[in-house]
């Protein structure tokens, strides 16, 4: 949506927020049931940044992941990404906002009867990407999250971990701004679950945001990075340095 | 824009021979439902036909009077020729008609007694065939007018009536099997497609989570819709034509008494009807199909 320059109402949040990849602002989602999902919630996330998502089950993080990728709607509030508002964004710009996010699963979401290089490429394919220009940036994922030599497996033959692997480089195809984990680890044991957080972190390290939604405490302590706990629908604790637990 | 065209194609066709259980089925759907509404399109149309045969068989007689000149029943012929609700005008001689009438008692191996006659007692006639059976109160009114030429009409009220009130019912009831069959057959296709698109909603779903817009989600869909249709289609095509030849003798010799015309028209209509009924029940159902995955 073109906004017009000098426009005061619109522009200033716009600047508030200039160097946040993502930020909610007294964000409340109330599902048509009448249950209320996210309360109020405040949350800026700059460039660069690594932010752990906790809080048990139901807490509503499912739910925050659903408003950043514009698969629901805030019922109030403003969700901005990349200083777009997602509720002001017309239809048909939405897949141009998305392919800014990456986004990665418990369940990895791969398909089954392509390969690990098909799996990566389709991600290009159905956005439009010229032919020419697919193979070299598949290449170039695969060798970052290191699949190279599997590329022309399909997921089965693969482990829970190559199997996620997979699914970050595809995430990392477009180029994002932002990698949503939800629950990456889910699914994997500790020693795998290491591997993939430590390929979480390089990405980070290389500039895009990473908010990873996790259950981990142990990895969420162990790396002292920013914590952001909800719980029932509120965000009740947000701390640069921070534990799974509260620890005061 | 031919890349996206290309693209849709590539992954039509990718989509329905990965997946090929399903296409399979759908096919297989589409083939059986295309030949229903064939079967059911040949009967109506031969039922027309044949209800249109009942309908010519329909005729005014008239009996000419022994009196009247060659030049008086010229005239009468040419004007009821005129008349826009006359299809033809039949002049039959008293001996063409005691021909027809031997002729009829031989076929049914009965004995000819009309030898015993002293003279022919049967009248010159014309037989008048109308274009609509309903519409002869003109004619009979002019015949009825021609004292001297013409001695006696028909009456035919009660024969029309009858006639055409079974043949109404019989049009009616042909032509409402055949939409409650083309319902069934587009209720069952869509569904069958809507299964197959069901199969891959995790495929749709990736789609819309790594940034596909709409129509590239939806136009590969919509290219494979129209490949199970096209296919199911040529399937039923050459399956009608295998049994065409069979079928064909088996019709006449049902419907020998009609001159039905099981022709070329027949078979362009039909052709017509299966690829259109093959194409856009299957675009249709990929398209409804679809349209719930796409973006809210």
């Amino acid at each position: 949506m073109p906004q017009l320059a000098g426009d005061p109402p619109l522009a200033a949040p716009a600047a508030r927020t200039d160097q946040a990849v993502l930020a909610l602002h007294d964000v409340t989602k109330t599902y048509p049931n009448g249950k209320v999902a996210l309360r109020d919630v405040e949350l800026v996330v700059p460039e660069g940044d690594f932010v752990f998502l906790v809080g048990p089950s139901g807490a509503g993080k499912t739910t925050l992941i659903k408003l950043l990728i514009r698969d629901e709607l805030a019922s109030e509030g403003q969700v901005l990404l990349d200083g777009q508002d997602l509720a002001r964004l017309p239809r048909r710009a939405v897949p141009k906002v998305r392919r800014k996010v990456g986004i990665v699963f418990q369940d990895f979401k791969l398909l089954p009867t392509k390969s690990v290089w098909e799996n990566v490429a389709f991600a290009l394919e159905v956005t439009g990407t010229p032919g020419r220009r697919i193979g070299p940036a598949v290449d170039r994922v695969l060798r970052l999250v290191g699949l190279a030599a599997q590329a022309r497996q399909v997921p089965t033959q693969l482990s829970g971990g190559e199997q996620q692997r997979t699914a970050i480089a595809r995430a990392l195809v477009h180029d994002p701004r932002l990698i949503i984990a939800d629950e990456p680890t889910g699914n994997l044991d500790p020693l795998i679950s290491w591997e993939i957080i430590q390929l979480l972190l390089r990405i980070n390290e290389m500039g895009v945001t990473v908010l990873m939604a996790t259950h981990n405490a142990e990895v969420v302590t162990a790396l002292r990075k920013r914590v952001v706990a909800l719980e029932d629908g509120r965000v009740v604790r947000d701390e640069v340095g921070g534990a799974y637990h509260r620890e005061d | 824009m031919i890349g996206f065209v290309a693209f849709s194609i590539k992954r039509a066709w990718q989509g329905f021979w990965r997946n090929g259980v399903m296409s399979l089925a759908a096919t297989a759907t589409m083939i059986l439902m295309l030949l229903l509404l064939s079967g059911f399109w040949i009967i109506q149309t031969g039922l027309n036909a044949g209800l249109q045969f009942i309908e010519q068989k329909v005729e005014v007689v008239a009996d000419v009077a022994d009196t009247a000149t060659p030049d008086q029943v010229t005239t009468v012929e040419h004007t009821l020729e005129a008349m826009p609700q006359v299809q033809s005008v039949t002049y039959k001689s008293k001996d063409q008609a005691l021909a027809d009438f031997r002729q009829r008692l031989k076929d049914r191996g009965q004995e000819d007694l009309t030898g015993y006659l002293d003279r022919n007692p049967l009248p010159n006639t014309l037989e008048i065939k109308l274009k609509n059976p309903r519409d002869f109160g003109n004619v009979v009114d002019y015949l009825q007018g021609q004292q001297g030429v013409i001695s006696r009409v028909t009456p035919i009220q009660k024969l029309v009536d009858q006639v055409v009130t079974v043949t109404n019912f019989l049009r009616t009831a042909g032509a409402v099997v055949l939409a409650l069959v083309g319902l069934t057959v587009l209720f069952i296709i869509v569904n069958t497609i809507r299964l197959a698109v069901f199969a891959r909603a995790e495929e749709i779903e990736i789609m819309r989570l790594v940034g596909a817009s709409d129509a590239f989600i939806r136009w590969p869909f919509i290219f494979e819709g129209a490949m199970v249709g096209l296919f199911g289609a040529i399937i039923t095509l050459a399956v009608l034509a295998v049994v065409a030849t069979p079928l064909q003798g088996f019709m006449y010799g049902f419907f020998n008494v009609l001159p039905l015309e099981f022709g070329s028209l027949l078979l362009r209509d039909l052709t017509l009807l299966v690829l259109g009924a093959g194409l856009g029940l299957g675009i249709l159902g990929s398209y409804v199909s679809v349209r719930s995955y796409l973006i809210r």
